[in-house]
């Protein structure tokens, strides 16, 4: 009978039983990590003996001076035959030769001995000290690193795309190190690692190697590994995956630098073929990060560009928001109006607008809820119904009334507009009225008596299509100014946290009760300024001044 | 800004404590809207704790009221102090909403259907 197919049951001391398929005609058995299978048995020789093919037949003999080696019980001599139902012991480790496919009692678990997680950090500090007695193959192996290393950072130091630039890394490792599997693995934008790059021998094929419980030390928590035979540490106690894929060696090192991990990158090839070095460690984990680092940097500059194009977006928006406002006043005999707006980030939700017919003038000022491009662009519409109802309708009921409707209508996300729209009847000086849940104007006498507006309140535009705004009715002497403003206003906050409040407010309406409409605007805009000193601006601010002049007929 | 929530009886219990404006609002509006969408129906928002709210702060709850009312669901908001009840008043949105004196009544409103 043909013993071709030798499959070995391992079981060293203490640990548990592993099993190793026989592929290569000659194999080495010791405690070294050199050796074709390494155990983890004080009592074993770096290389303490070897399993070889001779025909049909498989040899065992010790390598060791010492009669450690028995084969069924009996101190072996020279070299001698193994057959199927065998057993030798090796220092403390027991060997058992058994057919392919005989029936495996225990599922196979791999012995712990050789799983290595440092931090990748310190890998990097550490390497790069070179041994002093390097020679002969130590030394071109060290020459071939540092050409690997040197073409590695060149790459890094040039313009490439960071796809490519990780291709290269994977590229290079894979020829120099020759696993039988790299592959990287990149986080996506929900941080789940996923397969970006691999590469294998031509004809091998399969999924590039995976764990999960790999993942979470390497990529998770920026360790290195070096993981030797099949192994099932603590961290790995649940994993099968790495049992299941056969005894393998693995090395790994995570896409690290100092902002976190991107990703990792894992070099694994069954044990029996390539096992990997502390050597080959501290090269992976130099390259990914040196290639980490360049990553990062493509990252900020691309950034940074789409920062300044979305700056320069802003700006642009500002000039044509602010260009939907008039910054051109009427003249009139009858009446002075002026307005102006500031707004808190460079886009804004506050508003002010006008329309001038032969015997009124209409006039609205309001505020949407929020603040940025959401508030800018329902600004823009609610100027646009201001600007396009305003002309047919006779009450400010009916025009809020027309707004509100369809501010109401697919408002997904209850924003909401307030708004206090009037229309000056120019023979009489009266002011019709309603107020869409908006802050109280001020009526300035001409003697600088202030008081506020409340009647005729109504609900915020948005929320209710049906509302019916009440009116009121303001009548005005001439001389007399109706003050418009936004809660930016009231609500604006100095170094202490204190509101600019109604009372500064009037104080100041009373002593410009008498000066022209802009300087009441411009004042009003300067002492909220100078209140807040240097602190910063958390809402739009919006002022508007409509004086009653009278008839000059 | 600082937040308290439970769930009591199936009925979600916010407490929302100091300013609720522009910067405060969105946290509370991700934390109402993952209940939402978690499944949750009865809200309870106390606002004892608010000393001011601006206008994203009522859009908040507008907009909670308003994908409740889309499930068949409920929001009651509870002891509305002096400064907040006006921001309510001035938009004329009392009407709009449930409005409870305490959280205990809050609760007893939703306990009695709609």
């Amino acid at each position: 009978m043909s013993i071709k197919a030798l499959r070995l049951r391992i079981t060293p001391p203490g640990g548990v039983p592993f099993e190793h398929e026989c592929a290569a005609a000659s194999l080495v058995l010791g405690r070294e990590r050199a050796a074709d299978i390494s155990i983890s048995d004080p009592y074993l020789s770096r290389q303490h003996a070897r399993l070889f093919q001779d025909g049909d037949d498989w040899f065992l003999e010790s390598l060791t001076t010492k009669n450690t080696t028995l084969l069924n019980g009996r101190p072996i001599r020279g070299r001698e035959r193994v057959a199927h139902g065998d057993e030798a012991q090796l220092g403390s480790t027991r060997v058992r030769f058994q057919q392919k496919g005989e029936p495996t009692p225990a599922p196979i678990v791999l012995p712990a001995a050789t799983t290595v997680f440092r931090s990748a950090s310190a890998v990097l500090e550490q390497a790069g000290t070179l041994p002093l007695d390097v020679g002969g193959d130590a030394l071109r192996r060290l020459t071939e690193r540092l050409k690997l290393v040197n073409e590695v950072h060149r790459a890094v130091a040039g313009r490439i795309a960071p796809d490519d630039l990780l291709q290269l890394l994977l590229d290079r490792v894979f020829d120099h190190l020759s696993p039988e599997d790299a592959a990287v693995f990149l986080k996506d934008k929900d941080g789940e690692l996923r397969p970006a790059m691999s590469r294998r021998p031509p004809g091998v094929k399969g999924e590039p190697f995976f764990s999960r419980s790999l993942a979470l030390e390497v990529a998770g928590k920026g360790m290195a590994a070096l993981v030797q035979d099949a192994i099932v540490d603590s961290r790995f106690a649940s994993s099968e995956s790495i049992v299941m894929s056969g005894v393998r060696s693995i090395v790994a090192a995570p896409l690290l630098d100092t902002e976190g991990s991107l990703g990792m990158i894992v070099l694994s090839s069954h044990a029996h073929v390539r096992r990997f070095s502390e050597e080959d460690l501290e090269l992976l984990v130099s390259l990914s990060s040196a290639v980490t680092l360049r990553i990062r940097t493509i990252a900020l500059a691309e950034e940074a560009l789409q920062h300044r194009l979305l700056e320069k977006d802003i700006d642009r928006a500002r000039d044509i928001q602010m260009s939907m406002l008039p910054t051109v006043f009427p003249a009139r005999a009858e009446f002075a109006l002026s307005a102006a707006l500031r707004p808190a980030r460079s886009v804004g939700g506050d508003l002010y607008d006008f329309l001038e017919g032969p015997d009124g003038v209409w006039f609205f000022l309001g505020d949407v809820s929020g603040k940025g491009f959401p508030a800018a662009l329902l600004m823009a519409v609610t100027r646009t119904l201001f600007r396009a109802s305003a002309p047919d309708e006779t009450s400010p009921s009916a025009l809020l009334g027309r707004m509100n409707r369809e501010l109401s209508r697919d408002n997904e996300r209850a924003m909401f507009v307030t708004g206090f729209a009037g229309r000056l009847d120019l023979a009489t000086g009266e002011v019709a009225f309603s107020n869409a849940g908006h802050n109280r104007p001020y009526v300035i006498g001409q003697d600088g008596a202030v008081r506020s507006v409340g009647e005729a309140a109504g609900m915020v535009m948005g929320v209710d299509g049906d509302f019916e705004y009440p009116v009121g009715v303001v009548a005005l002497a001439p001389g007399d100014t109706l003050y418009l403003y936004t809660d930016g206003v009231t609500e604006a906050l100095d170094a202490a946290s204190r509101q600019y409040g109604e009372a500064r407010l009037e104080a100041r309406l009373r002593e410009l009760a008498q000066a022209p409409v802009g300087t009441v605007v411009q004042e009003t805009l300067h002492a909220v300024q100078e209140f807040a000193g240097s602190t910063p601006q958390s809402d739009d601010i919006a002022v508007m001044a409509v004086r009653y002049l009278g008839l000059t007929k | 800004m600082e937040m308290t929530d439970e769930t009591r009886d199936g009925v979600v219990i916010v407490a929302p404590t100091g300013r609720l404006d522009v910067n405060t609002s969105a946290e509370l509006e991700k934390r109402l809207l993952d209940k939402v969408a978690a499944g949750e129906t009865r809200f309870v928002v106390d606002l004892t704790a608010v000393e001011y709210i601006s206008s994203a702060g009522l859009r908040v709850l507008l907009l909670l009221a308003k994908q409740l009312k889309a499930r068949s669901g409920r929001l009651v908001l509870s002891s509305l102090g002096p400064a907040v009840r006006q921001v309510f008043e001035l938009a004329g949105l009392l009407p709009v909403f449930a409005v409870e004196a305490s959280r205990e009544q809050a609760m007893g409103r939703l306990a009695s259907g709609p």
